[in-house]
Order: C-alpha cells, then sequence, then structure tokens
C-alpha cells in the first residue's frame, strides 16, 4: 500500500490576504517498508504535507492516493497513522485503555480483537499492564507521549508518521522511542518521521526528503544527503571527516557510532600489522 | 495568525487606519441598535449597512464566514427553540412539538440580530491590530472611577484584550486537536457523542495551561497593571468626528424610521 503523491499543490486561506502557498508542485511516493526521513527548515511545509498523506487536507492541485484509494476516505485513516507534535495533548480517556481503544472503536473493532490490539499496542510502547487501568493524565509526560503513541498503534496502521517526535525529550525516553521505531520498521510498517533537525536519525533511514519553501529540494539515499551538503552531518561523520583531513586513512561514509568504532579500530589493527 | 476566525487582517482600507476608539464606539452603538429594531426594514437596512463597511474594508467574505461558521450549531438550536415554543399559529406538527408562524418570525429576527453582532465584531477585530485594541479599550474606560474598586483601567484593559488574543489561539490549538483526533478516525458528523468528549477533555485542559502559562510570562516579565505606557498612541482626528458621527447618524435614522 505506497502513499502516491502527484504534483501536488496547496495554499493556506486561499483568495484572502492571508494567502500562503504552502506546498508547490510536490510528487513523492512512500513504498510500505520503507524508513523515510522528512527534514526542511521552520515554515518549509512539512507539516502541511503530511497532513495530506490521510486526507485531513485535500489538494488544490494534484491528488494523493494511499494503496489506490483516495487519501480523504475513512478507510485510510486506519492505514496510515499520524502521531503530531506533543501527541499527550490529545488523551481524554478515563483510562489508558480506553484511550487506546478509541481508534479502533472508531473503525468499528470490539471485543476480543479490540483487546488484543490495544495490548499488542501497549507492549510495544512499553507501557506495564499496570497502568491499564489509571488515569492517563497521571502518568509522566514521557509515559503520557507513549500512550499517545499506542493510540495511534493500536490501529494497526502501514505507514507510521510522526511530526517532530523527539522534540522535548530527554535522551532516555529519546533511546526508547528509536527502539520502538526500529521494532515496528522490522515487522514491515513503513516510518516516516518528519523534523528539522534529522541528522540524529540518518542511520536509520532508507530515504531522505528535504523541504524548502515547498518543494522538495532534495530526495535520495541519506549517504547521498550528507554529501549534497543540505544539513550539517551528524557529529560523528564530522569527526570521521575531521580525522581523514589530518592523514589517519579512516573512511568518511559514517554515521553511526558504532561503524565508526569498527572503523578505528581497523585502521588501528592495519598500522599495527605495518609496524610489526 | 493562522486562522481567519476573529483575526487581524492587516490593510490599509478607510477602517483600517481610524481610531480604535471610534471603532469600538460604533460598535456599540451598532450594537444597541441592533438589538432595538424589530422590523424587516429595519434589519435590512442594518445588513447594507455591514456589507457596506465590509466592501470599505476590503476584507474577505471568507472572514465573515469564519466568524459565524463555529456558532451555527448554537444559532440552530436557538432558532428551533423559538420555532417550537413560542406562538401559536402552527405551521406543522412534529411529534407532538409544533412550529408556528410567531416562532419561525421570532426565530429568524433572533438570529440575525446574533449573526450581525458577530459581524460587527469581526469587523472591528478585522481591521484593528491587538494592540491598537488594547490601547483603544484602555483610553476609553480612563474616565471611569475604576480606582475605587481597586481595579486600573489598564488591568481591565489588558483582561480584555488577553481574552481576545486567547480567541484565535484556542481555536488553533482546537483544530489542532481536531487533526489528531480524526486522525485516529473520529467521524465528527455521525458521533456527537464521541466528538464532544475526545474534543472538550483536552481542549479544558489545554485551555486551562494555557492560561497558566500566560501568568507565569507576565509575572516573570514584572508585568505590573499601575500606569504603563503604550507602545501606541492613537490621536482622535478629524476623519474620526466625520465617520462616528455619520455612523451615528445613519444608525438613529435606522431606528427611527424602520
Ligand atoms: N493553518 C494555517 N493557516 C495559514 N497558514 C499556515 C497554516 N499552517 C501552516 N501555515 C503556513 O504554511 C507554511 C508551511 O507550514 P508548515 O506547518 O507545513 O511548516 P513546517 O515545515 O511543518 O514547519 P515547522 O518545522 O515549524 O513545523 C508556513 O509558512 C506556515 O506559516
Ligand atoms: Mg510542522
Amino acid at each position: 500500500m505506497p502513499i502516491d503523491v502527484k504534483e501536488l499543490s496547496y495554499s493556506y486561506n486561499p483568495g484572502t490576504a492571508l494567502e500562503k502557498r504552502a506546498l508547490q508542485n510536490i510528487s513523492v511516493s512512500i513504498n510500505r517498508g520503507e524508513f523515510v526521513l522528512i527534514g526542511g527548515d521552520t515554515g518549509s511545509g512539512k507539516s502541511t504535507l503530511i497532513r495530506h498523506f490521510n486526507g485531513l487536507l485535500r489538494p488544490i492541485c494534484g491528488h494523493v492516493t494511499v494503496g489506490g484509494m483516495q487519501a480523504h476516505e475513512k478507510h485510510v485513516k486506519a492505514k496510515v497513522g499520524i502521531v503530531f507534535q506533543f501527541p499527550q495533548d490529545q488523551l481524554f480517556g478515563r483510562t489508558v485503555y480506553e484511550d487506546v481503544a478509541f481508534g479502533p472503536s472508531n473503525f468499528g473493532i470490539r471485543g476480543e480483537e479490540l483487546e488484543e490490539r490495544v495490548a499488542e499496542a501497549l507492549e510495544l510502547v512499553g507501557i506495564r499492564e499496570e497502568l491499564y487501568n489509571v488515569p492517563p493524565f497521571s502518568l509522566s509526560g514521557g509515559e503520557m507521549r507513549l500512550v499517545a503513541i499506542a493510540g495511534v498503534l493500536s490501529m494497526r496502521p502501514d505507514h507510521l508518521v510522526m511530526d517532530e517526535p523527539l522534540a522535548g525529550l530527554d535522551p532516555g525516553n529519546k533511546h526508547s522511542l528509536l527502539r520502538i521505531l526500529k521494532e515496528l520498521h522490522s515487522q514491515g510498517i513503513s516510518v516516516i518521521i518528519v523534523s528539522h533537525r534529522i541528522s540524529d536519525l540518518l542511520p536509520l533511514a532508507d530515504k531522505v526528503i528535504w523541504m524548502e519553501d515547498g518543494r522538495i529540494s532534495f530526495e535520495g539515499r541519506p549517504q547521498d544527503f550528507i554529501d549534497s551538503g543540505h544539513s550539517l552531518p551528524p557529529a560523528i561523520t564530522s569527526l570521521m571527516k575531521d580525522l581523514r583531513q589530518r592523514g589517519i586513512d579512516v573512511r568518511d561514509d559514517i554515521f553511526t557510532i558504532e561503524d565508526a568504532f569498527n572503523e578505528i579500530c581497523r585502521v588501528k589493527r592495519e598500522k599495527m600489522v605495518h609496524r610489526q | 495568525m493562522r486562522s481567519l476566525f476573529f483575526t487581524y487582517i492587516p490593510g490599509s482600507s478607510p477602517l483600517h487606519i481610524l481610531d480604535p476608539r471610534t471603532k469600538i464606539v460604533a460598535v456599540m452603538i451598532a450594537s444597541i441598535v441592533i438589538f432595538r429594531s424589530s422590523s424587516l426594514t429595519g434589519i435590512m437596512c442594518i445588513g447594507t449597512v455591514l456589507l457596506i463597511l465590509f466592501l470599505i474594508s476590503g476584507v474577505s467574505y471568507r472572514v465573515a464566514l469564519a466568524s459565524v461558521r463555529p456558532m451555527m450549531v448554537f444559532l440552530a438550536i436557538i432558532f428551533l427553540m423559538q420555532l417550537f415554543m413560542t406562538g401559536e399559529n402552527a405551521i406543522f406538527k412534529l411529534s407532538g412539538f409544533k412550529a408556528t408562524w410567531e416562532g419561525l418570525h421570532t426565530g429568524t429576527l433572533l438570529i440575525t440580530r446574533f449573526v450581525y453582532l458577530l459581524l460587527f465584531a469581526s469587523l472591528l477585530t478585522a481591521t484593528t491590530a491587538p494592540s491598537m485594541l488594547t490601547v483603544g479599550i484602555e483610553r476609553l474606560l480612563r474616565p471611569l472611577p475604576l480606582r475605587k474598586t481597586g481595579i486600573s483601567s489598564f488591568d481591565l484593559a489588558t483582561m480584555m484584550s488577553l481574552s481576545i488574543h486567547f480567541v484565535p489561539l484556542l481555536h488553533e490549538k482546537f483544530e489542532h486537536l481536531m487533526d489528531a483526533q480524526v486522525s485516529r478516525g473520529l467521524d465528527l458528523k455521525h458521533d456527537p457523542f464521541r466528538t464532544v468528549h475526545s474534543l472538550s477533555v483536552p481542549m479544558i485542559r489545554t485551555a486551562l495551561r494555557s492560561s497558566e502559562e500566560v501568568a507565569f510570562a507576565m509575572e516573570s516579565r514584572c508585568y505590573q497593571g499601575i500606569s504603563r505606557t503604550s507602545l501606541f498612541d492613537p490621536a482622535i482626528q478629524k476623519k474620526d468626528f466625520l465617520a462616528l458621527s455619520s455612523f451615528i447618524a445613519l444608525m438613529w435614522l435606522i431606528l427611527l424610521l424602520a
């Protein structure tokens, strides 16, 4: 079920003094199972773009289809789950369970299957069973965010879209969110992350889309993205480049700490062999 | 600001450049006249005046629509209550309730008045920058002996303009919330109970939190209500006298003749 965007343009408040062209002639397609980063500066149209993926906004020009269906059909909302910025603000249920069950029950899912889905989603984000029946507002901010994410996952979407998921998270929470995203990706769900600082996420991505002023200015592999100089490379990549400039023969197309460690070990081993 | 709901639309029309006080007083007079006139001609005349003012202001009709649309439900409820609960001469009956001609008349009149009020208010907020509105309110209140009650005219003006500021802010938060719940499959049209429940609970929390944040922000900037100077210093000019007196004359005429 790929998301297909063809020649999409969108303006806010068309025909008034406040008219604002937010998207211009965007074409992109996202396949099931891909890990996609959508980056770009503030106001470049990222949030506007993802609001088209499940039909919250309707294109003024062009069209958006999901697996052949028009994006505004109701069924698509279960296929493309969107977690908005500060999702904890959307919680309303009397209990964690009730809140997470909201999504699937809107699509007519009841009884055992509903219970199964809620439990599955909460387990995935790591919310313990004791918490299922407490009010969501009694949880910590980080836990509330996880519950809100579970509230989208319980619809069993094919695509999970998240707007600025790392904003305001401490390193611990950040780490566990990344683990959840990896897990989802390995289950074959496509993960689409929107952020204006994407360098931390580059190692996970299959594809990077960079937006500028309502247009796509780059689309391609993370490695090519770093080479294209659209945004600062991750700190570890800069370090490797630095080492290379100082005459140490390491590869500089590296962006995880693990790979960097292995690479440095390799170079060191080679040197030792040389000396002997 | 993102939505058109009671927001300022920058411009340079004759209405935009009037003193805020002129516009506030005009809106107050207009609301009195709106509730005093009950004849069809009166209502039509006021409608014409509104139309002309909107044309002069250069503000899009969408702004007018945006300010009335969120109130539709209430207007509909008011109309139905009038329709079924007043008068004797039935038009038709619906399971024990009867719609009456008197009800139709008063109902229509009442919602027209409400719509006119909303439109005048949106015209005011669309053509007056929020900071100017505050100054305008403050200057109008200044002559009142508020000191004795413990509230200064600055306090009152700040409170009023804060509440006016909050309308578009909360509206924007509300739209984000609606996006989130609709993305979780909420069907706004077919499931009123779920809609109200899933929107009102988070909305109340958001409203309380935002007001707390504003209070903190004001305190940490050493806000004190006593005698603040303002950045803008509006001055009443000839054109304000002209505009206001012709508006008053017009409204007077409508009241007398219609
Ligand atoms: N509801 C709205 N009404 C009017 N204009 C809007 C609205 N939402 C966004 N815009 C404008 O459209 C443009 C694109 O906004 P968008 O929110 O898509 O950007 P973004 O890339 O998500 O930015 P950020 O990183 O700040 O979230 C911006 O210039 C913004 O001011
Ligand atoms: Mg955004």
